[in-house]
């Protein structure tokens, strides 16, 4: 018996060392390549500007955010997009951080970054059933590869990525009161975290069934199960929060939607907008455009989030279908990070690739190589990665 | 027993959640309830409510020397104290008209003469664009409208009443561009063009 065992725990063991190891070298392989790409994009600049080069867009209003919190009305600033737009979670825990590090902020939103992308990546590991290439492909994904920047430099997408990576991983575990505690936190990281809550109905709901062999009688056992009841009405308590703040601060609890006039964003219907993006053909050659890359992503989102479906995995295309239509109404506009963050759908994408030794292989090569060149186009100002 | 397990029906600890159930319902009904019924300045809703407005006005000085002509292209005057709302820019020809309305405001002192406001204007030329009406005001008093064709620029010059600024010594001029098109389909219409500003001079009658 002892003999038996012992290969088991042992091998238990190197997974468990794997499961912390590989993350950490994908992080430190991830930094070298980003900054192999600031350096043949951006020769001109001393090494120390490369966490700063990376900072781009949404990223300075975080900056910002970090530093002097939000806006009052009117804008000091005299412009009309109030910060309000930016949930507060992330931007408010750097800056709390920075409080106690002697560091600039955006270095400081750097490393915060790539310990939470770090968490989120090990954290990840239930949800890959075991299977250690698809977690090898997840790790390399967040921390070296096409769209780690988002990642690493200061954007809500480590701990959307890192709060939805936990959501998940209690839902599965059937740990309700887990999962709305992490909704709180995902919901005030991003709107669209709200929507976790309906994940978790729809997975206590699912395990009823599961339980019982029948809906029937779902209602009466929500009823009887205060408990569940309480993460439910717990889980949006981020948003709530953040508007009772801002009814507070500005005297509109939905100030957070109205500022989005400011960007003069269109507003109209999501397939109209996908369509218009994969038609805009370029008038020269062949190379895609930004709005047909966008549009690409979306599509490419909506397709997992099927095959989500069609694997029954409903609380999380729920999650995922709701998480990246809602923005499309909107237009285009950052679908690809939207949906480069999307948990469910990026984890269901790497157990995909990992399903054949060569695909594996392939796909961290291919992983990899983007992690230099996608970096490239983000220094390039590319519009589509907005 | 677990915190984590449901209590049985009927125990304390299960009327104290559900107790806690109902509490947290009811804070988050009331924020929901203030949410839906915001308490803003009438700037803030006219822009980011209600929509009425797409030119929100921000606090400038209007600092400008009479009879000074100031230059709207880039790299000419620095013209953000007298730009109150609507306007991007500079590009290269000129200030963009973004929205429906725009404001330019002049720091006019105590004078009460009348003035003249010269205003120098190029239409856009997007497809499917026609002629660009402005239907300028000062202080709220009509002073005027032109019409710019497609593409072409403008020099209009626009007779501002003696005493419209007897009150504030501050000249408020009002642009308003019915014929603004989006330049998009679904594009907000704070995205909309119609013309650019390039110059403007106010001289003492």
């Amino acid at each position: 018996m002892q003999h038996m065992l012992q290969p088991a725990s042992t091998t238990s063991r190197s997974r468990t060392a794997l499961i912390f190891v590989l993350p950490l070298l994908f992080l430190v392989i991830g930094l070298a390549l980003r900054f192999l790409a600031f350096r043949v994009a951006q020769p001109e600049a001393g090494p120390s500007a490369f966490i700063t080069a990376m900072c781009r867009w949404d990223c300075g209003w975080y900056v910002k955010m970090a530093q002097t919190g939000y806006d009052p009305f009117p804008i000091p600033s005299r412009i009309n997009a109030g910060n309000w737009a930016f949930f507060p979670f992330y931007p408010l825990l750097v800056g709390a951080i920075r409080l106690v590090l002697p560091f600039p902020t955006i270095v400081t939103a750097s490393i915060v970054s790539l310990l939470t992308t770090y968490a989120a990546a090990v954290i990840a590991w239930p949800l890959f059933e075991r299977n250690l290439r698809a977690f090898t492909l997840y790790a390399a994904y967040l921390l070296s590869g096409p769209f780690a920047f988002y990642f690493t430099s200061f954007f809500t997408e480590p701990m959307f990525v890192l709060t939805m990576t936990v959501v998940f991983v209690m839902l599965k575990r059937s740990n309700y009161m887990g999962a709305g505690l992490a909704t709180v936190l995902l919901s005030a990281t991003r709107i669209v975290g709200v929507f976790a809550t309906l994940s978790l109905i729809v997975q206590a709901a699912l395990d009823h069934r599961a339980a019982t062999g029948s809906w029937r009688g779902l209602i009466g056992a929500f009823l009887k199960r205060p408990n569940l009841l309480l993460a439910i009405f717990i889980a949006p308590l981020g948003l709530f929060a953040y508007m009772a703040f801002l009814n507070f601060y500005i005297g509109d609890g939905l100030a957070f939607q109205h500022t989005q006039r400011a960007w003069g964003r269109p507003y109209g219907n999501p397939i109209f907008f996908v369509w218009q993006g994969l038609t805009a053909w370029p008038n020269t050659g062949f190379w895609p455009t930004s709005s047909q890359w966008l549009a690409g992503a979306a599509v490419l989102g909506f397709v997992l989030t099927l095959v989500l479906a069609w694997r029954r995995q409903w609380a999380q295309a729920l999650f995922a279908f709701v998480s990246l239509t809602l923005p499309l109404f909107a237009g285009l506009a950052s679908v690809i990070r939207f949906t480069a963050a999307m948990v469910p759908i990026t984890v269901l994408a790497m157990q995909l690739l990992a399903s054949r030794r060569w695909l594996f292989a392939l796909s961290l090569l291919g992983i990899i190589v983007l992690g230099y060149v996608i970096p490239l186009a983000w220094l390039g100002n590319n519009v589509a990665l907005v | 027993m677990s915190l984590l397990s449901d209590p049985k029906p009927g125990s304390p600890r299960f009327v104290a959640t559900y107790g806690a159930v109902a509490l947290l319902a009811l804070i988050e009904l009331v924020i929901l309830w203030q949410a839906i019924h915001p308490n803003v300045p009438e700037a803030y809703r006219a822009y980011y409510i209600d929509h009425t407005t797409t030119c929100m006005r921000q606090p400038v000085t209007g600092a400008y020397t009479m009879g000074t002509t100031i230059d709207f292209r880039s790299g000419g005057s620095d013209t953000t104290e007298l730009r109150p709302c609507g306007w991007e820019g500079p590009v290269g020809n000129g200030m963009h008209l973004l929205g429906e309305t725009a404001r330019l405001r002049f720091a006019t002192g105590t004078t009460t003469e009348a003035m003249t406001l010269t205003l120098e204007m190029t239409a856009d030329d997007i497809e499917g664009m026609s002629d660009q009406r402005v239907v300028v005001s000062a202080n709220g008093t009509p002073v005027g409208t032109t019409t710019i064709p497609r593409g072409q620029t403008v020099t209009v010059p626009f007779a501002i009443p003696a005493g419209v600024t007897a009150d504030t010594g501050l000249l408020d001029i009002v642009l308003d561009v019915p014929d603004a098109v989006r330049s998009r389909p679904g594009d907000s219409n704070t995205r909309k063009r119609s013309i650019k500003l390039t110059e403007a001079t106010l001289t003492p009658n």
